[in-house]
């Protein structure tokens, strides 16, 4: 599906969180999960604005570790905070998408 | 002297440097991006352009790793150089010069209107 970066854009901060949520992981491991999912314009610096922002806001741990190639890599991982937020992102997409169901029922 | 020599500060002179040095060492694609973010962030520049160093080192050790992962620069940044930075820079929000020059005017004019008007 293309152009979906639009609607992506709000969402996409809950969709790296929850991914994060599931194990310990890195910018690459994230964009390319999201691009499995079939979210394939998201690029890795798109993770990585939203990467730091979470790091910036302190909702990741971050540890550096040693990678085979190149600099040493950040791994993140949610701490409390990050998990408050992530669950406030799915009673949000609950409200959301609840509410657009609706619309969409109401109108047929 | 470029924009980016005016604004930079002898202080800060060698860590620009080392960025340099540093974007050196990439892939010619990367380089080509880096010269690309400098452009663009430039215009997120504080008065000095201090307050970009830790952005370009951010911008720079992307660069660097998606290099080392052998990642060309189209997965990386795809097409939107301009909005990544804004996002690398603290979003749309963030003041850069064009909104200091917006405020300025709006302050002239405010000031004209109330002479003005007496």
């Amino acid at each position: 599906m293309d152009d979906l970066t639009e609607m992506l854009k709000g969402t996409l901060e809950g969709c790296v969180l929850e991914i994060i949520g599931g194990e310990e992981t890195y910018g690459y491991a994230i964009t390319r999960r999201l691009n499995e999912l079939g979210f394939a314009d998201v690029v890795e610096g798109t993770v990585y604005t939203i990467l730091l922002r979470l790091e910036k806001n302190g909702l990741v741990q971050v540890t550096r570790r040693p990678s085979g190639l190149g600099p040493p890599r950040k791994f993140y991982a949610l701490n409390d905070a990050g998990r408050e937020r992530l669950a406030a992102f799915w009673a949000k997409w609950e409200y959301v998408t609840s509410r657009i169901d609706k619309l969409r029922e109401d109108g047929r | 002297m470029t924009f980016w020599e005016t604004v930079t500060g002898s202080d800060i002179t060698r860590e620009w440097n080392a960025f340099e040095a540093r974007a050196e060492a990439l892939p010619t694609d990367h380089r080509t991006a880096w010269e690309e973010i400098k452009d663009h962030l430039s215009t997120y520049s504080d008065f000095t352009g201090r307050n970009l160093t830790p952005i370009l080192d951010a911008a720079l050790t992307l660069l660097e790793e998606t290099a080392a992962d052998g990642q060309g620069i189209h997965e990386v940044l795809g097409d939107d150089v301009k909005g990544f930075c804004a996002a690398l820079a603290g979003g749309e929000r963030s003041r850069d010069y064009r909104d200091r020059w917006r405020e300025q005017l709006n302050r002239n004019v405010a000031r004209k209107l109330g002479r003005l008007g007496g």
